[in-house]
């Protein structure tokens, strides 16, 4: 760390002396230390003013210096900043310390800094505030009691009596609401709501309406969001530019959102997260239950961070590093939203400023190593389990049947219309391969009409089941190929004219694909025939011809002219339909303009897209026959080949067929989706191999240098007799490593050092929530290096609160709601505020800017637009052309709560990024609050805006048409109160007068209110809660 | 170290109310709303430092990794190795399974200006302004990979998230116009770059400190249009009825200066919608500096009109500007010779331009003009007629800002894959870039993560000011 080594306005000056040994009557912190320090310096450096960050009330604060490192260092005078403005008469500003006051303090140094925390002194971090036990502190007593609620107002008061200041009163009832509904449920209170409230004059009310917005959903998409955005949730990998999708992280979400609104035990509810799979053990026999699934979404909690792992194509040391991301980056999530630490430091040494050994942070690994195993790893896409409920699996296979039988209804009646439809010519070849008699020799042969060599270096046996060989069975012909010698044929005896000399003549060969595979064979990768068919080694004198249609069962058909040879040349790609068995398929050969002859693909005899026009001389007179290759044998029937005279394009009806194919397509796509979308997946964290995997501490941190291999374990910082971390040892069924389920225990165990801790990040978080700072005001980070809590007891009893309420969040959440130090008023009062400018000792509310989300989500719901839908996949966002990304608003789902929208790293909402929405690169603990003009611009140039103000404007028309009403319904809908009579008068001035500049509409009142509704939304008093 | 104090003080106390104070983004924007303000910008911080010469830098991006022996470093040995295994050792490829024999360049140098920098008879207008440039050939950095290499030489790691060199600077200097942002991308009409907006992120930073995107086309920022059916009398109307609204509301609350800011912000926005158009109108510029910048071929059009753009900004006070290309068009893993033309067909005279009009009009000795990629390509071929990735050379040059003029900086090795002479990191880079601003790199610092981070992050990556760059 490069902590800055000065304050400003200090001034170094040489070392003038050291003094020699320490002696034995030591000065004493409590009795001569601190009382020189509360008279001279807490004035300004004390609980209400920190002036430089520094607080030298307590010996904790005085231990833990500032920001910018210690200030009184244990036998150190030149390293002690304290001394060094004392001794300059930098400090105290007004009236220097004496001679004997500057040795006390300068031999109370020396000596080692006696009685300060002992976090310092004796340089031992486990005495860290954060790191010790959590004793439930007693409520401390205060003067004046009045009006103060429950414990934390307790601790409050004491503080702010220490500093003589005076807390504001209650906030008024209008305020109050707005303020809990916002901070609760991330919404407005609802007229009813407000009405009810403020009718409601018994002395409970106040508590009621909290315990009203605590039992509401909005609750816990409120709550879940800060959870997701500690836990680094996101819609998409990130990692890379590619950004790839990740469809169903939404599952943990919801589940979050579940267990939120259900107050699940927080011990339980992390423990299900980091090890829901080992506490699942679900055999594969046994039916799948509501509970496993729940348990097996929670884990993708393992699965929050960035993962580019799916996308890595880099030399084998960038595709380790990637991996190695993905597990350090659950290893980041965990520490910094689980236990408010930093470990990425102790990944290459030692940590510089916390206790953290590189030791521990890859036993630590060891941990969560089973679940990504770097040397056999796991893509992200494939780290599912399918587990669906056994209704929603029979409700499925009944509906894939269903749309399968509708496949095969529409695909018959197809068949059947194509074949009335279809269109007959003369018949010049016909082999209905039906009397065996004659045999195969009469209409066939091997050999090309008028070549001189066989086709094929092995040439294709007639009426033979020896391959290559071609044989009539059943009333089929079998093409049996055997062998990779491949380029052989069996050829029809005749040759015929494939360019018809009539412009508009055609024609065609069809045959019946009967299988694409012989009895117990493989199946064909290709179906190939020839037409032009009429030289094997281009000895013929003539050129072009030997088309090769080669056939593919999923998509359009290769062709290739002059084949085979090295001569050979592609023509393209003809057609878009497959070749499956059952079908019956062939080519047409079209006269153009006597140069140029289409080819079109027939299926079932109808043409298929795509054409391929040829020359004459591509096609000279010659054969027709099947391609023998590459062990790809068929059974084919009923070879017809037809010339045609009428122009095939007038008759049949092509628009019915065209219309017919559609209805098979859709009924195809919707099969193959149904089958794609097999219930109950769901995308998970587990130990993917029972072996257990080697792990290894790397030194300096590089991937490459693999040292002494490591056991799992935990921080030794926490290390406690009562409180060890132990792997159970694995059943004979059991896959899993038990690790993590394991530290899951370590980290909840109730009076362990480890559960006191997370007790405190959580309460902290909570905290800051609420009161728009935390009492350790870095929630990532509540190590050494970290902030102190402004009022630490108050943070220990809450923390002790909880883990006494049975981890119940929501009884944290009540104690703060009820306490009379939330409901304060925001009101200036200007002694307390020359005191505690920042309240950093909660005299009163700061007034606090809404988050993203809560703006966008009040103003849906302002205009009467919000649709609250709860759960399921995200709702789609999309970049436009100018940049801006948007939830479509042709869509009813764009007006959804913000958390159900894409959260996609790479394309945050432009509306919500610009209210300081994190990307989620990395886990956000804490946000900024910037205020930028781009904000204006949003609130007045965006179309989210207009539209909101749109709906606002048409919600109030449509309830009264009384213009004061209409303000009076505005006021309390946007700011939850009435106007003045000033601004009643203002607002009614200023629709005048917008009404008149848009005299030239027919619509000008309208837009005069949209511009009202607009500009409400738009104001500081909306995006503030008091 | 020595202090100025004031001004060091001063930024200090911004990181420090940051997180300690609240209403951080009020604090902020003040900065960039009142250039009046000491604290600002203009000033020399520290005495240790050089005198600062820049006060603006316009970076020209060049996505993907243009090859530097092709334009930039000669390298005769690869002519006479073409065709021929790599004869000098191993080579840390990308694409591992791809590797071909040594690539020769199939373009001709020539030495240029009063200097004689030898440059590729692809760059005939670079060729031009040789003498007013730093050529630095001894880069390197730490990944093959194009995104974490883009975050090395944005942000000083690989990891993505960290705030970018742009929104270091603006956060330690501030803005000199209250009317535009203080740091400008002027992105491809064609779309965004390879890793998207996190080439301008402010990451930790405030989010005020990171870049704002003008686009090209009618609407530059997001937003700044009246939306339709909206008079202007109507608008100026309507935003005299907000700020009566957020008056009454600071009434309650006079000390807030986060909600006298926003007062403020309004009233920003609003003059934005005249000043941003008033800019990118370029109808003002004479026949002859568009020509210099190309804008009446096809070729160079785009291309230069951003240049042109981005001199504009910085004659207005903006900070920062970055220009980029769509994609990664370096990214010449096939087909390099014949990219390479066209890239240079599209960029050489506009950025040579660029550098001359600044020079013409006075302002180059203030304004930093640097050309660069991510990172290099290799002496081998990949497949037949492409280069692969390569983090141990390439090349870039800079201009004006107190940057020393007609200098070439290090070497690499005989086949151009490794900078062996006088090697600049990314983080050496940075560490001079400030310098050159007059910020010192180990003290711009800001608290994130439990520590105080800065840019270059000195005392892991021993990033250092190459003093020989500079004049």
């Amino acid at each position: 760390m490069n902590r800055l080594p000065l304050l400003f306005g200090w001034i170094v000056l040489p070392a003038l002396c050291s003094i020699s040994a320490a002696r034995d009557d030591n000065p004493d912190y409590a009795n001569q230390i601190a009382p020189l320090l509360k008279t001279h310096c807490v004035k300004c450096h004390g609980p209400a003013k920190q002036e430089r960050g520094l607080n030298l009330s307590t010996a904790a604060n005085v231990a833990w210096g500032n920001d910018h490192g210690a200030v009184v260092v244990p036998h150190d005078l030149e390293a002690s900043r304290l001394w060094k403005q004392v001794e300059g008469d930098e400090m105290p500003p007004d009236m220097p310390l004496s001679d004997a006051q500057k040795t006390l303090l300068q031999q109370w140094i020396l000596s080692g800094a006696q009685g300060l925390s002992p976090a310092v002194s004796d340089k031992d971090p486990g005495n860290h505030w954060a790191f010790r036990t959590v004793n439930r502190p007693t409520i401390p007593t205060v003067a004046n009691s009045t009006g103060l609620v429950n414990g934390i107002d307790y601790f409050i008061q004491a503080s702010l009596e220490a500093s003589d200041i005076k807390a504001n009163a209650e906030a008024a009832k209008r305020t109050l609401i707005r303020r809990v509904s916002s901070d609760v449920t991330g919404l407005p209170p609802s007229l009813e709501d407000l009405d009810r409230f403020l009718a409601d004059s018994s002395s409970d009310a106040y508590s009621l309406m909290v315990d009203r917005y605590l039992a509401s959903p909005q609750f816990g998409v409120r709550w879940g969001k800060h959870w997701l955005d500690a836990a680094g949730y996101a819609d998409s990998n990130g990692y890379f530019n590619a950004d790839s999708d990740r469809p169903l992280a939404y599952r943990y979400r919801d589940y979050v959102i579940r267990c939120i609104n259900q107050d699940k035990p927080f011990d339980r509810f992390i423990t299900e997260q980091l090890a829901g799979d080992e506490l699942a053990q679900l055999q594969p026999e046994q039916p799948v239950t509501p509970e496993n699934v729940e348990l097996w979404e929670a884990t993708h909690f393992l699965r929050n961070g960035q993962d580019g792992s799916g996308e890595s194509d880099g030399n084998p040391d960038e595709v380790r590093a990637d991996r190695y991301y993905a597990l350090e980056s659950v290893m980041q999530n965990t520490a910094t939203t689980l236990l408010g630490l930093t470990i990425q430091c102790a990944k290459c040494h030692d940590h510089k400023f916390e206790p953290l050994s590189q030791l521990d942070y890859y036993r630590w690994q060891a941990v969560f190593y089973p679940s990504f195993n770097i040397e056999s790893w796991v893509k992200p896409n494939d780290r599912f389990v399918y587990a669906s409920l056994p209704n929603e699996q029979l409700h499925w296979e009944q509906q894939k049947l269903a749309a399968e039988n509708r496949v095969k209804t529409l695909r018959t009646e197809l068949d059947d219309w194509m074949k009335s439809h279809r269109v007959n010519g003369e018949i010049l070849f016909e082999d209905r391969f039906d009397t065996q008699s004659a045999g195969l020799a009469a209409q066939w042969r091997e050999t090309a009409p008028g070549d001189d060599s066989t086709g094929g270096s092995v040439a294709v046996k007639l009426d033979t089941e020896s391959a290559p060989a071609a044989v009539i069975k059943d009333g089929k012909l079998w093409v049996i190929e055997g062998g990779t010698q491949g380029d052989s044929w069996l050829s029809t005896q005749r040759k015929f004219d494939w360019t018809p000399d009539k412009i508009g003549e055609s024609i065609q060969v069809t045959f019946d694909l009967v299988d694409n595979k012989l009895p117990n064979g493989v199946a064909a990768e290709r179906i190939g025939y020839f037409i032009a068919l009429h030289d094997f080694d281009d000895n013929s004198g003539t050129l072009g011809g030997n088309l090769l249609i080669d056939g593919n069962p999923t998509e359009g058909t290769a062709i290739h002219l002059d084949y085979p040879g090295a001569d050979s040349r592609s023509l393209g790609t003809l057609g878009t339909t497959g070749y499956v068995p059952g079908q019956n398929y062939g080519v047409r050969v079209t006269n153009l303009d006597n140069a140029k002859f289409r080819i079109e693909q027939l299926v079932n005899s109808f043409p298929d897209d795509k054409p391929i026009d040829v020359k004459k001389e591509d096609l000279p007179d010659g054969g027709f026959g099947f391609e023998y290759c590459c062990g790809r044998s068929f059974i084919v029937d009923n070879v017809l080949i037809e010339r045609i005279v009428a122009s095939p394009t007038e008759n049949p009806p092509t628009a019915e067929l065209r219309k017919r194919q559609k209805e098979v397509a859709q009924a195809v796509k919707q099969h193959a989706e149904l089958v794609a979308n097999r219930p109950g997946k769901i995308a998970w964290g587990a130990d993917m191999a029972s072996e257990l995997p080697e792990v290894h501490l790397l030194a300096r941190g590089n991937y490459a240098a693999r040292a002494e291999i490591v056991e799992p374990g935990t921080f030794s910082i926490f290390a406690d007799d009562e409180n060890r971390f132990e792997v159970a040892p694995r059943k004979s069924s059991q896959k899993s490593s038990g690790r993590r389920l394991a530290w899951a225990k370590w980290l909840t165990r109730p009076e362990s050092k480890a559960a006191s801790l997370m007790a405190r990040v959580q309460v902290n978080r909570l905290w800051q929530q609420y009161f728009g700072k935390g009492i350790v005001t870095t929630p990532e980070n509540f190590g050494i290096s970290g902030a102190p809590p402004s009022h630490p007891e108050l943070l220990d009893w809450l923390a002790a609160e909880l883990i006494r309420n049975d981890w119940s969040m929501k009884s944290i959440h009540r104690l703060v709601l009820n306490s009379a130090t939330y409901r304060r008023s925001s009101e200036l009062q200007t002694d307390s505020y020359n005191a505690d400018q920042n309240s950093r000792l909660l005299w009163r509310f700061l007034p606090r800017r809404l988050d993203a989300e809560t703006i966008r989500d009040q103003m849906l719901a302002v205009s009467g637009d919000l649709n609250l839908a709860m759960g399921g996949p995200y709702v789609a966002t999309k970049r436009l052309e100018n940049g801006e990304v948007v939830a479509p608003e042709d869509s009813a789902d764009s007006s959804r709560r913000s958390i159900y929208l894409n959260q996609k790293r790479t394309q945050v909402v432009s509306f919500l990024a610009v209210f300081d929405a994190p990307s989620i690169v990395f886990n956000s603990v804490r946000r900024n609050t910037s205020t930028m003009s781009l904000q204006s611009l949003s609130l007045l140039n965006s179309d989210f805006a207009v539209r909101r103000a749109q709906a606002a404007a048409t919600l109030l028309k449509l309830q009264t048409s009384d213009d004061r009403k209409r303000i009076e319904m505005a006021f309390q809908r946007s700011y939850s109160r009435w106007p003045s009579d000033i601004e009643l008068s203002d607002s009614i001035r200023f629709l005048d007068q917008q009404t008149q500049l848009y005299a030239e509409r027919n619509n000008a009142r309208e837009q005069a209110w949209q511009d009202l509704c607009q500009s409400l939304m738009a104001s500081s008093e909306f995006l503030y809660v008091e | 170290m020595n202090f100025r104090s004031n001004n060091y003080l001063q930024l200090l106390r911004r990181a420090f109310l940051s997180q300690y104070a609240g209403s951080l983004g009020g604090l902020a924007l003040a900065h960039l709303l009142h250039p009046t303000n000491q604290e600002v910008h203009g000033q020399q911080l520290y005495e240790n430092s050089s005198a600062p010469k820049a006060n603006a830098i316009i970076c020209l991006f060049q996505h993907g990794g243009p090859s530097q022996m092709d334009l930039f470093d000669p390298k005769p040995e690869l002519s006479k190795w073409n065709g021929k295994p790599y004869p000098s050792g191993n080579l840390e490829v990308h694409f591992d399974k791809q590797m071909g024999n040594v690539l020769g360049s199939p373009f001709g140098f020539q030495k240029h200006g009063q200097c004689g920098m030898e440059l590729c008879e692809l760059l005939p207008h670079t060729a031009k302004i040789v003498d007013d440039i730093t050529m630095v050939r001894s880069m390197n950095t730490e990944s093959v990979d194009h995104e974490s290499a883009l975050r090395l030489i944005h942000t000083g790691r690989f990891l993505a998230g960290m705030p970018v060199m742009g929104s270091w600077i603006v956060y330690a200097l501030g803005s000199e116009n209250k009317n535009l942002p203080a740091y400008v991308v002027l992105g491809d009409p064609g779309g965004l770059p390879v890793d998207g907006e996190r080439n301008w992120t402010s990451g930790w930073l405030p989010a005020v400190y990171q870049g704002t995107m003008f686009r090209s086309g009618k609407s530059p920022v997001l937003h700044l249009d009246t939306p339709s059916g909206v008079t202007e009398p109507a608008r100026r109307n309507q935003l005299k009825f907000v700020e009566e609204l957020n008056r009454r509301f600071l009434d309650q609350h006079p000390e807030s200066s986060e909600l006298a800011a926003r007062i403020e912000n309004f009233e920003t926005a609003a003059r934005m919608q005249s000043t941003v158009p008033e800019i990118l109108d370029l109808s003002t510029e004479t026949e002859s500096t568009r020509e210099l910048y190309g804008l009446n071929r096809p070729e160079t059009k785009e291309y230069g009109t951003r240049c042109l753009l981005a001199r504009r900004l910085v004659e207005q006070g903006v900070r920062f500007v970055q220009i980029f290309l769509n994609g990664q068009p370096w990214d010449t893993h096939s087909k390099n010779a014949e990219s390479l033309k066209g890239l240079c067909g599209r960029t050489d005279q506009p950025s040579a331009a660029l550098v001359q009009d600044l020079k013409q009009r006075g302002l180059l000795d203030s304004t930093i003009v640097m050309w660069t990629g991510e990172f290099g390509r290799l002496p081998v071929s990949q497949g037949t007629d492409g280069r692969d990735h390569n983090r141990h050379a390439f090349s870039l040059w800079l201009a004006g800002g107190g940057f020393r003029q007609g200098y070439t900086h290090g070497a690499t090795d005989d086949f151009g894959y490794k900078s062996v002479q006088d090697v600049v990191t990314v983080h050496d880079l940075q560490a001079t870039l400030l310098d050159a601003f007059g910020i010192d790199h180990r003290q711009l610092t800001y608290p994130h993560d439990g520590r105080e981070a800065s840019l270059t992050d000195a005392e892991v990556t021993k990033a250092r000011v190459i003093r020989e760059l500079l004049a």
